[in-house]
């Protein structure tokens, strides 16, 4: 194929192949993601996602949206600046998420028997939402880090509760009050991860009393204001074109 | 054109490969026989487990069997692992073939972590719930924050039964009884089904146009503005509201099902209680001890001194688990492992009564295949080549005293 010849010869079929191109590379930016993120959620977020008696009011609040709001950043910012397509956040985190289910279900339950309501994965999906909303709207990468940043860490607990609030009711057992998803913790035996490893509930936000979620939270969304600005210069020096000769 | 459609195919192929191997990356622990490849001075010289007991050798999926015994906590801790001032009772167990039903030190249910004091002993039991059927090696086991697992001795046990049949039923204290096993999943799988849904939605409004070639070739000709119409944005806006609606409703929902829900429940438990042990009335010099690597043995001379009012003789040496008996003292009843048990493994050059009053040197020699097999041969390469480890002394009535050692080995390689 020389360099002079066009690819097409005509405009249907140029249509149909930039068609195609549209599906592998939609494919192939869904698959690495998956790949990418996953690994690098389960290093940074790791048991705070694993396992319910981790999902608790401070830590888990704070780190995981911190965490998860890495990739979707660096989408957003080559997906919007080469092509103007508002969904780098949620394509990253559906591919998260169907990598996160597939693990849970094959290796948690599948392999090592840990019941499903033990350690399934947090919910990332309508902070995702906002964040790819916010860009389209805005066009603005401050405004998104900004103001979608913060909503993506304020959005996180409350879109979460519905799901592990069933697992906060109280149990008397042996003498001691616990949670369900203590309990849990207690009766589904993890060698490798002994109760003391369990970073939950601590840190000093004493001063405000039983409402320390919200206040996780809003600090959870200043940091990923900073993330955010991070990572969307890491997607925009990553989606640069300098590694390939010839013009695009 | 073809070019590029097989290395976009073979992108697509890397990257499949990429995320399986992603997602095979993390299975929580399976296995838990790592006894033998534990340092050797960490067996011998941080937690004695002994007077163990393994309530059943086979149990149904739904029973209960205990592991009950003792643990002294050696006073001569190594420098090289932390202190056992944040310790968490642990089951060496495959993953949750079991579940913990319970477990106790000395008397206190302990689902948390605990501070152990160094020279006591404790009293503990565990008590398990039979959930996957097959032959399990099941260990004692304490973690320690800054020195990791340490492994007590494992036993065999099998569960028969099927794991469908497995009930966990709890009732909490608004007065549910449900079944942990599978509590809250219809919920779980709806609600993360739900929002998948949604954010699916998002991109499929996205996919339905062409995308990456006229869109990059609007954008380089200056038609950026042209991409995102007016339709899109209300649209866009439609999914930011519905979102936060549906949050917000979901939570209200929530809130009045579940008006009644505690904080995950965390900390340090202090003050456990230890154990009385009966006050010792022999004391033990080491005058010096050697390891034989090719007689797997290891020698100690020892100068035992008898303060009591009855006389002794020196039933059994215990380290890292491992039990050497003299036969004519001591018997084990309780079925302790046999791959731990040196039933004659004790041999003491002068092992007739000692009486009150009197002190005797003897050469002691405790020699079985578990040396090697257990790889406490390796202690002899360890930074800190030392051993330690509890000598038991009988009298007549069959009274026990317990005394610890704790001195430097050398090795003798011919
Ligand atoms: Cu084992």
């Amino acid at each position: 194929m020389s360099a002079s010849q066009s690819a097409v010869r005509s405009r249907a079929e140029a249509v149909q192949v930039s068609r195609t191109f549209d599906w592998m590379i939609l494919f192939t930016l869904f698959f690495a993601v998956l790949g990418g993120y996953h690994i690098h959620y389960m290093l940074t977020g790791g048991d705070w996602d694993f396992w319910s008696d981790w999902k608790d009011r401070r830590l888990w609040v704070t780190v995981a949206p911190i965490v998860s709001i890495t990739f979707p950043a660096a989408v957003q910012s080559c997906l919007w600046w080469r092509y103007r397509l508002p969904f780098g956040a949620v394509v990253s985190v559906l591919a998260l998420l169907l990598g996160e289910w597939i693990n849970r279900y094959l290796n948690f339950w599948g392999w090592t028997y840990f019941p499903v309501n033990f350690c399934f994965p947090s919910n990332l999906i309508p902070g995702a939402i906002i964040l790819d909303v916010v860009l389209m709207l805005s066009g603005s990468m401050t405004l998104t880090a900004i103001v979608g940043g913060l909503a993506y860490g304020l959005i996180f607990y409350p879109g979460n509760w519905p799901i592990i609030a069933p697992l906060h009711v109280p149990v008397e057992y042996n003498g001691m009050m616990m949670t369900l998803a203590d309990l849990q913790g207690y009766h589904y035996v993890r060698t490798g991860t002994p109760e003391y490893i369990r970073m939950v509930e601590k840190g000093t936000l004493r001063t405000f009393g039983k409402d320390v979620a919200p206040v996780s939270a809003f600090f959870s969304g200043f940091v990923c204001i900073i993330i955010y600005f991070l990572w969307h210069f890491f997607g925009k020096w990553f989606s640069k074109t300098d590694f390939i000769e010839g013009d695009i | 054109m073809k070019i590029i459609k097989n290395r976009v195919a073979k992108l697509s192929f890397v990257a499949l490969l990429t995320t399986l191997s992603a997602a095979m990356l993390h299975a929580p622990t399976a296995s838990a026989h790592g006894e033998k490849s534990q340092a050797a001075f960490m067996r011998m010289r941080t937690i004695h487990w002994f007077d163990l007991n393994w309530s059943k050798d086979e149990v149904a999926v739904n029973e209960t069997m205990t592991i009950s015994g003792k643990f002294h906590v050696f006073a001569g801790w190594p420098e090289t692992v932390d202190k056992p001032e944040v310790s968490f009772l642990n089951i060496g167990i495959p993953g949750p073939v079991f579940i913990r039903a319970g477990s106790w030190i000395g008397g206190q249910l302990v689902p948390r972590s605990v501070s152990l004091e160094l020279g006591e002993t404790y009293e503990f039991k565990v008590l398990l719930k039979a959930r996957r059927p097959g032959d399990w090696h099941i260990h004692t086991m304490m973690n320690v924050e800054g020195g990791g697992p340490i492994i007590g001795p494992g036993k065999w046990v099998t569960i028969t039964g099927s794991m469908g049949d497995f009930v966990n039923n709890i009732t909490t204290l608004t007065g549910e009884t449900i079944n942990l096993e599978t509590y809250g999943l219809d919920n779980i799988y709806f609600w993360h089904a739900f929002w998948y849904a949604l954010g699916l939605a998002w991109l499929a409004f996205w996919i339905r146009r062409p995308l990456f070639v006229p869109r990059h070739i609007a954008i380089t000709s200056g038609k950026a503005d042209s991409l995102i119409s007016g339709t899109d944005k209300k649209i866009g806006i439609g999914f930011a509201v519905g979102t936060i609606a549906i949050v917000a409703t979901s939570m209200g929902m929530t809130a009045e099902k579940y008006p009644v829900t505690t904080p995950l429940q965390a900390g340090l438990m202090r003050g456990i209680q230890s154990l009385e042990m009966p006050e010792t009335t022999v004391s033990v010099k080491v005058e010096d001890a050697t390891y034989r690597v090719p007689g797997r043995a290891m020698q100690m001379t020892l100068t035992i001194t008898n303060d009591g009012d009855a006389p002794v003789r020196l039933g059994e040496f215990m380290t890292a688990s491992v039990r050497f008996l003299d036969s004519d003292v001591a018997e084990d009843e309780t079925g302790y492992p046999d791959d731990l048990l040196a039933e004659e493994g004790l041999t003491v050059s002068d092992n007739s009564p000692l009486a009150p009053g009197e002190t005797r040197t003897v050469e002691v020699t405790a020699s079985d295949a578990a040396w090697e097999v257990y790889r406490l041969a390796d202690l002899i390469y360890d930074p800190d080549s030392r051993f330690a480890g509890l000598l038991f002394f009988y009298n007549e009535e069959g009274d026990r005293q317990m005394v610890q050692v704790d001195a430097p080995l050398i090795p003798s390689f011919i």
